[in-house]
């Protein structure tokens, strides 16, 4: 009997559907050849998926490695099929107590694997995933335990994007499952555009049922400005990077004094590479949402190894450049609305006359804005400039409002659902649009929360999250007249598109979505910390529930209720109010021992 | 026959002054098997001191890793590792535990390990009451009025035992030093064990002053040596450093280069012992060399003065004269470095200090335990000690230890 028959039996005993879908796969995706050391090895074109030399001591390493991070009652989760030496072995080497399930991206690859050698009864051990991605993010969600990514990086190669959809899927449906409640520390900017992200971001987290911890640099805004006095810009430089320092270690004061489960910082929040490095030592997981265009703020090379988790606005180059620099975890998660700001108004007839026009701009005065916006005014409409940084801008002196003052988040709302037109210009230091049209930015979520018609200009990122009829874009900046002219005096068809792009937003764009995902994307690589958490695992009836629970702790656990996260310290205090005047049981002491020393681990100042 | 366990989780001078207690204990209940739990920095000092069987160590660092990873998830394992680790501890349980700091871990480890702890609180180790002899000791700690009873004869309080009446040693010899260092104690006289400083600034004299100090004594004393101790070797070095090139040969400095087996057997050569690091100076009173102690910001003679007899100890005063009564953060402006190489040059002959800022007391003790005399004063034994012990402990007459309960 051949290899490929004989697997096939064990295959079809565990999986018989995927031992059909096997035998009938074409194969030949590997080429076979031996290696020196006499076993089959494989290539995949010119690149080699298993040792030249010893196939069978390399995957031995390469479990090795794993056992160090996969812990107990998780299941490890292969990428990369291969010849599945790497498999058998983590079968081998694993306790009983951790599962393997492997992702079969292309059924053809597991026959090549097949049929090159005989495979022991661990084949039948194995949890085989296979079908398209949703069907096999649902298999997985449904194995009902932590999942533990094993990549055997040589295999998975070949099959990255179906990986990287497959972590997509199933982070919707953690998302979705998501019920824990973690306690986030957020750190925000001093000030700049980062800042109301910030802001939307607490309130998601909050609104989400976590517990944050604000920890709100704005304060620190009039201090920080006092160093743009100095005559020498080193001077001003050299201040202000001591003055980011001082808030770097004020964070992590704040920290110390309230652990969190997670750190989440927001661009530009004053958190130096030092006292990161400090944090990570300290085991706080880290990430941080660079809400910012990566080619025009390059400070991300200096920090890309200092954050556990990386969420970036770009796809592609962009997540490129960070794992080059460094970055363990890229995770594209592109901005949003804050449905409870974002929101259509109804205007009295003196606020429509004042923030009221058929065309408007809201933004601060860019370089290709300054060169854009005078080619688009015009007698056959009313425009309206809104924002600050445009001295010097003469031929919009006209229809710049309120002297070119900076507005708030309230008025901007009232310009959006005032206008017939809201123009969208996506800012780009150069005389015209900008030409690396990635990113879409935070405005062109914002106009559609306000249910409010805008053009905008394209953005290769902006088809996955807008559709034509939802957001109307230009790519040449001598379409936007001809696009006013099109939209101005057709308000049902405007109506149409912004409530349509305000129904996208709600179901799709908002800032609680972003922080479901955010947390998912965390908790599927943290499944121990972060994800324990989301999924409930540290609730108490969830703990009193496992199998190596003691009775003892059952019983101190009894005592919350069922859906209530208990931590270290919340047993500590339990003990402690009920303990006074009794015998405390052994267990009883062990917490309050424990938790002693927890609280004496704020040593991070 | 009865077990019981000292817990003594704090550091090197704090296992000194528990010494008397250990003494006290072995007094009122001879046939009481006595451990000691300490942490395992101290356990080979702790294994000198009489009356001690076995010593058990607390590792610290490894409860630290468990509480972190518990915080950071908690699983029924954590707590079965934490009961192993007691279990390897000891098997059995002790009869009684005497837990000598107030810190709830140590609380807590005694009552693991223990069926009954003796010690600061009343009702077990969350309760809020204390004992009397805890009440006092967290009075004098937070009012920072100045004591008469010395911390060690108010742990033997805290035992329910009365002070041992003399000055316990601990047991020789301790550890043979290396070649390079075993003709320290041996060629020429006297030896001062000089301890270089205590990890605080605000608690270190000056490098200065000790470089001014040895060159006064050496120039005094002809044949005299000086070894330089304690961990800060950077300031042994500073001190080196400074000292005129003729005197290098007389003066061995070995600071950070000793275990503390090492410090105490280096300790033991010497004639005399000199610092403000309470730690290393009662360890020199522990091994029977003679002691002058400046004492100095936070250090009070009466509460933490070397325990045993003929020890002097100069202690800064504030404007008031009270330093030595009242916890007063004093920076001493100028140090008795004549007045203390006189005292020991002039033998028994004691001088009043004669530096101002500053006051000088001498060591005794009688069955109420050490006390401290001013020199130059009445050497009568200060009388509210009696008073204290009959208030705090009035069933104490025949001892009260574990045997007796």
């Amino acid at each position: 009997m051949s290899h490929l028959s004989e697997n096939l039996q064990r295959l079809g005993r565990k999986a018989s559907a995927l031992a059909e879908a096997v035998r009938s796969a074409a194969g030949g995706v590997l080429s076979l050849t031996p290696s020196r050391e006499g076993s089959v090895t494989a290539k995949y074109g010119d690149q080699w998926v298993h040792s030249a030399y010893d196939p069978r001591k390399e995957a031995r390493i390469w479990g090795e490695t794993q056992l160090k991070e996969w812990r107990s009652g998780e299941i490890g989760v292969v990428l990369g099929v291969g010849l599945l030496y790497h498999v058998e072995t983590l079968a081998a080497m694993k306790t009983d107590d951790r599962r393997v399930a492997v992702v079969v991206a292309d059924v053809s690859v597991l026959k090549d694997a097949l049929a090159a050698r005989p495979m022991g009864d661990w084949v039948e051990a194995v949890e085989w995933i296979w079908g398209d991605v949703v069907e096999m993010a649902r298999c997985l969600s449904g194995l009902s335990a932590p999942l533990r990514f094993l990549t055997y990086v040589p295999g998975a190669r070949l099959h990255a994007d179906v990986h990287r959809e497959l972590e997509t899927a199933l982070r919707r449906m953690v998302a979705e499952q998501g019920g824990g409640r973690l306690h986030i520390a957020v750190v925000g900017p001093i000030y700049g555009g980062s800042l109301p992200v910030a802001r939307y971001v607490v309130s998601a987290l909050e609104s989400l049922g976590h517990g944050v911890t604000w920890i709100d640099h704005s304060s620190h805004r009039q201090s920080y400005d006092r160093f743009n006095s100095y005559q020498e810009a080193r001077h001003r430089l050299a201040m202000q990077s001591r003055f980011a320092e001082l808030l770097s270690f004020d964070t992590v004061t704040r920290l110390a004094e309230n652990r969190p489960d997670l750190v989440l910082a927001i661009a530009q929040a004053p958190l130096t590479a030092g006292v990161l490095e400090h944090v990570r030592k300290k085991k706080f997981p880290t990430a941080m949402w660079f809400v910012e265009n990566y080619r025009h703020l390059t400070y991300w090379r200096q920090l890309a190894s200092s954050y556990d988790y990386w969420f970036v606005i770009q796809q592609g180059e962009c997540v490129e450049a960070f794992r080059r620099a460094g970055a363990r975890q890229v995770h594209y998660l592109p901005v949003a609305a804050d449905a409870d700001v974002h929101a259509p108004c109804v205007l009295t007839d003196a606020e429509r006359a004042e923030y009221g026009a058929d065309v408007s701009f809201v933004g601060a005065g860019y370089r290709n804005r300054r060169a854009l916006l005078p080619r688009w005014l015009s007698r056959e409409w009313t425009f309206k400039l809104w924002g600050d940084e445009w001295e010097g801008a003469a031929e919009l002196a006209p229809v710049l409002q309120r002297g070119g003052a900076r507005i708030d988040t309230e008025t901007c709302r009232k310009v959006f659902n005032a206008s017939t037109i809201n123009l969208n210009i996506h800012s780009y230091d150069g005389p015209s649009l900008d030409p690396h049209a990635d990113f879409v930015n935070p405005r062109t979520f914002e106009l559609a929360g306000c249910g409010a018609f805008q053009l905008t200009d394209e953005r290769t990122l902006l088809s996955d999250l807008f559709t034509e009829q939802e957001v109307v874009r230009f790519r040449r900046e001598d379409e936007v007249p001809k696009l006013i002219r099109r939209w101005l005096h057709d308000h049902e068809a405007r109506r149409a598109v912004a409530e349509a792009a305000r129904r996208r937003v709600l179901a799709q764009h908002t800032y609680r979505h972003r922080m479901k995902e955010l947390l998912a994307a965390i908790g599927v690589h943290q499944p121990d910390r972060i994800g324990a958490v989301l999924r409930g695992d540290r609730h108490a009836r969830a703990l009193a529930s496992r199998p190596d629970a003691p009775p003892e702790l059952s019983a101190l656990l009894d005592r919350f209720p069922p859906t209530q996260r208990v931590e270290l310290k919340d047993l500590a205090e339990d003990i402690r109010r009920r303990g006074v005047g009794r015998p405390l049981a052994r267990e009883e002491l062990l917490v309050l021992l424990l938790d002693s020393y927890r609280s004496e681990t704020r040593d991070l100042v | 026959m009865a077990r019981a366990l000292i817990v003594q989780l704090a550091r090197l001078g704090d296992l000194m002054q528990t010494i008397p207690a250990i003494t006290a204990i072995k007094t009122a209940v001879p046939d009481l098997g006595l451990d000691l739990l300490c942490p395992p920095s101290l356990s080979s000092i702790g294994r000198m001191v009489p009356g001690v069987d076995e010593v058990l160590e607390w590792d610290g660092t490894v409860w630290r890793r468990w509480a972190d990873e518990a915080s950071a998830d908690l699983r029924p394992a954590h707590l079965q590792e934490a009961a192993k680790q007691i279990e390897t501890l000891s098997l059995r349980r002790y009869d009684c535990a005497y837990v000598l700091n107030q810190h709830p871990r140590a609380l807590l480890a005694g009552a693991l390990l223990a069926r009954e702890t003796r010690g600061p609180r009343l009702d077990g180790p969350i309760g809020e009451h204390l004992s009397p002899w805890a009440s006092y000791v967290r009075a004098v700690a937070r009012t920072g009025r100045g004591s008469r009873v010395h911390l060690a004869d108010a742990l033997c309080g805290l035992c329910g035992v009365p002070p041992p009446g003399w000055s316990p040693v601990l047991g020789k010899p301790f550890c043979p030093l290396p070649s390079n260092l075993d003709q320290i104690g041996r060629r020429g006289e006297p030896w001062i064990g000089l301890i270089v400083g205590a990890g605080a600034v605000e608690r270190s004299v000056p490098t200065e002053i000790w470089t001014i100090w040895i060159i006064r004594f050496l120039e005094a004393a002809p044949n005299g040596r000086v070894v330089l101790l304690g961990e800060e070797r950077e300031r042994g070095r500073w001190i080196h450093n400074l000292l005129p090139p003729s005197l290098l040969g007389r003066v061995w400095d070995v600071t950070g280069r000793t275990s503390l087996l090492e410090l105490a057997e280096v300790l033991s050569r010497c004639h005399l012992a000199i610092g403000s690091d309470t730690g290393p100076l009662h360890l020199a009173a522990a091994v029977g060399t003679r002691v002058f102690g400046w004492y100095f910001a936070r250090a009070r003679v009466h509460e933490t003065g070397p325990y045993g007899m003929g020890h002097l100890v100069w202690q800064a005063v504030d404007e008031t004269g009270e330093g030595e009564m009242r916890r007063a953060d004093i920076r001493p402006a100028q140090w008795p470095i004549e007045e203390s190489i006189a005292q020991f040059m002039g033998g028994q002959e004691m001088r009043t200090c004669g530096t101002p800022g500053w006051s000088l007391w001498m060591s005794r003790y009688d069955r109420w335990g050490a006390y401290y005399a001013e020199v130059g004063g009445c050497f009568d034994p200060p009388s509210e000690r009696e008073r204290l012990w009959r208030e705090l402990s009035p069933s104490l007459t025949g001892g009260s230890a574990v045997g007796a309960t």
